[in-house]
């Protein structure tokens, strides 16, 4: 009466795929992991998007401003960290193969690779903010260092946040909690870390590289 | 009802109801204040009768939450409430203080009242929704202390279901950042800065995690749907609350003094904070429709359905609206605030309290299910009538601050406050008449407790 | 079937797009080594940016063997920001 139809949007959050190996070629209709992640992912790639877009805006108003603090940034550290981070991807990667072939030691190894990924680029970026925050640059030195020193921060609280994901899944694993037909918590896991990934591989060509 | 204990839910229920009509008469006071300015002069002045407006909102919202605990938890964590004496004891300590505070600020003298409570001892008065004298304050943390343990108490006993859990989280923030109302900084920047923590963080943070697990509840209830399924959104939901919530509290501090940073931050969290409403409108209407029973109470599915979608536009969009700190610039402090705020606490706080009570009043009151259909009809009328009312003040506010925005700060050549209001009068009248309405709704409301009562009670066929 | 299990010439498939993305790496930092500014190199460097996402949206993620809804959310995020990001970049040359 006072309902209005809608159509099922099929958002059923029940359901999880698991990709299935072999030659069918049935292809799920939801990705790798949980779809709660998967909306997790989505705001949080969202919060960077705008960041993103603010940040080009604003240096369109002081692209000289930007051009020039853009050169004290670390580009040598930046690069380990985004190589870090590429690498610890393909490790998660490699983890996720290795579950699905029951394989669960080595997927724990790979895992606890990834996580050793992670905490490198938390230290190369840690040596950065010191260098930075000797010289006693803050959020209120301009607006790029804003930018600069917010988009990463926040990016730095995902990278914990997703080697703590990580962790957790590391620690399931080995106590056996994975199987061939039963880890949607690995892809979940996989899935937020490559999330961190793929915002950092826009962030650094965007902040350190782009003049 | 499934526990006796659930009944303690009843006062709370009509206190609620109760002050929300007093709310709405002083709503209307101030309304033809604004164009009349000395109606009521002396006896009433504005600036008391909006606080007893502001207040009354705030105190029958959290009835409503305790009332809505009280009815739910036991429900959920499948046991009696620990100790409903408790519970009876802190709704009169609650109404009591309520009472007399809006009794303090009716009678005396706001400077007087601060005298009579020993303000200087412990100095909290004088700040806007946080007027209450300080011992009204300590008040209201014991009652909500006591409440908490009460809940508490009972979760921890039972089943810790998502929306216990949930509700209790939120209930706990409630009751936390109500304690920076005791924090009253001399600097006032950081006055201004922490003010923030109870309100932004109350209405756009911890409230949202209460109004997301009664909606979950209700939809629980209603529709039949697997728990699993509406638990699962409503983790969502909260998540997508404080991702955007926490930092968006940065758009109130483009002005105030606070660094230039917060209004990018403000911007960019606080433009996403629409999102959490609007799956919250999805989530709901998608609930019912794919529905396992058809529940005899449809007018509480029509609250339910109608908190999502208010609480989104009122929120959300109007929220949206003046969000940005380039537009919040010429924007602040203008009707435009008003219309968003309006709609924002009806559609989702006033909406929600509705909806659990026209869910739950009728089992506390002997029903199985439901009233019967004459009553659920005029509750209906009620819900239409407040609701279109409340969109048409929302509008005529939006009208008012728009012509405010440019006449006052926009054009080139800008007028002062005074000659400003002067010309958008007419807005201020509409906005009264569509205040008259919504009081017609709020009656048909009350009436739809006595009208059918006696009916026997609406039922569903068993489609086959 | 799953990219992980497909061998070209001996390594993985997605070896080998760790091993790309690697070089797409270097090439972008060595042009911000080498100074290297101006509308052309700006976007060049994003289109590589854009390109590493998309392999891993499309490979690590997995999300290029997903069908309907959620094969293109990280997509439009590639495309949309991206063309902001554009948009802006040109706006100030």
């Amino acid at each position: 009466m006072l309902l209005p139809a809608i159509p099922d949007t099929g958002f059923d959050l029940t359901m999880s795929a698991s990709v299935q190996s072999g030659s069918a070629v049935e292809y799920p209709r939801h990705p790798p992991g949980d779809l709660a992640i998967w909306i997790f992912i989505l705001a949080e790639l969202g919060v960077f998007a705008l960041f993103f877009a603010a940040y080009a805006f604003a240096r369109s108003h002081n692209v000289a401003l930007f051009d020039e603090f853009q050169q004290h940034l670390d580009r040598r550290a930046a690069l380990i960290n985004t190589l870090a981070l590429i690498t610890g991807s393909y490790f998660v990667v490699r983890a996720v193969a290795a579950i699905r072939e029951n394989q669960r030691d080595h997927c724990v190894r790979w895992l606890l690779a990834a996580l050793s990924m992670g905490a490198l680029f938390l230290v190369v970026k840690w040596g950065e903010y010191a260098h930075h925050f000797g010289q006693g640059i803050t959020l209120s030195t301009n607006t790029f260092y804003m930018f600069y020193l917010s988009l990463t921060f926040f990016h730095f609280m995902h990278v914990i946040l997703g080697m703590v994901i990580l962790a957790a899944v590391a620690w399931k694993a080995q106590r056996g909690a994975y199987s061939a037909e039963q880890h949607t918590g690995v892809e979940s896991g996989a899935s937020y870390w490559h999330m961190v990934d793929l915002v950092w591989l826009i962030l650094f060509p965007l902040v350190y590289v782009m003049h | 009802m499934q526990y006796t204990s659930q009944a303690v839910a009843k006062p709370y229920f009509m206190a609620a109801i109760a002050l929300f009509v007093a709310q709405i008469l002083f709503g209307l006071i101030i309304g033809l204040q604004y164009v009349w300015g000395d109606f009521l002069f002396p006896e009433i002045p504005f600036n008391v009768a909006r606080m007893v407006h502001t207040n009354t909102l705030i105190v029958w919202l959290l009835f409503g939450f305790m009332g809505a605990s009280y009815y739910l938890v036991p429900e959920e964590a499948e046991t009696e409430l620990f100790a409903p004496w408790l519970a009876i004891l802190m709704f009169w300590v609650f109404l009591v203080a309520a009472g007399l505070t809006v009794a303090g600020y009716l009678l005396v003298p706001y400077a007087t009242l601060a005298e009579l409570t020993m303000n200087d001892l412990l100095p909290t008065m004088g700040r806007e929704f946080l007027e209450q004298p300080t011992i009204t304050k300590i008040g209201i943390v014991i009652v909500a202390l006591a409440f908490l343990f009460n809940i508490g108490m009972t979760v921890l006993r039972g089943r810790k279901t998502v929306v216990n859990l949930v509700l209790l989280l939120g209930l706990l923030g409630l009751a936390v950042f109500f304690l920076f109302a005791f924090y009253v900084p001399d600097n006032l920047v950081l006055d201004k800065y922490y003010w923030w923590w109870v309100v932004h963080l109350w209405v756009e943070g911890v409230w949202e995690l209460i109004l997301g697990a009664i909606l979950a509840f209700v939809l629980i209830k209603i529709t039949g749907v697997d728990r699993e399924i509406i638990e699962k959104w409503l983790y969502v939901i909260i998540a997508m609350t404080l991702i955007t919530g926490i930092i968006g509290t940065g758009h109130h501090y483009y002005w105030i003094g606070t660094p230039v940073y917060w209004q990018w931050w403000g911007s960019i969290f606080s433009a996403m904070e629409p999102i959490p409403f609007f799956m919250m409108t999805v989530y709901a209407f998608n609930m019912v429709n794919r529905r396992r029973r058809n529940h005899p109470n449809k007018v509480a599915t029509l609250w339910a359905l109608g908190t999502a979608v208010m609480a989104f536009l009122g929120a959300g969009v109007w929220g949206f609206l003046h969000t940005l700190a380039p537009v919040n610039y010429y924007t602040h402090g203008t009707q435009i605030t008003a219309a968003h705020g309006h709609m924002a606490f009806y559609g989702a706080y006033v909406m929600i309290v509705l909806t659990i009570i026209s869910y739950a009043m009728p089992i506390l009151r002997g029903r199985t299910a439901a009233n019967s259909n004459k009553s659920q009809v005029l509750e209906m009328w009620s819900f239409w009538l407040m609701t279109v009312s409340m969109v048409f003040i929302t509008l005529f506010l939006t009208g008012a601050g728009i012509l405010q925005t440019y006449l006052q700060r926009v054009s080139d050549a800008p007028q002062g406050f005074m000659v400003v209001q002067e010309q958008i009068s007419l807005f201020y009248w509409m906005r009264e008449l569509a205040g008259v309405v919504f009081l017609i709704g709020l009656v048909l409301y009350i009436a739809s407790f006595f009208v059918g009562s006696k009916d026997p009670e609406a039922t569903v066929e068993v489609s086959g | 079937m799953a990219m992980q299990k497909r061998i070209i010439f001996g390594l993985r498939a997605c070896t080998w797009i760790w091993l790309v993305m690697l070089l797409l790496t270097g090439i972008t930092y060595g042009i911000g080594q080498q100074g290297l500014s101006g509308l052309g190199i700006s976007l060049t460097v994003l289109f590589l940016a854009l390109l590493k996402g998309h392999l891993v949206g499309a490979y690590f993620m997995g999300l290029s063997q997903v069908r309907g809804f959620w094969r293109w959310p990280v997509t439009l995020w590639l495309v949309i920001p991206g063309g902001l990001i554009s948009a802006a970049f040109i706006m100030s040359y």
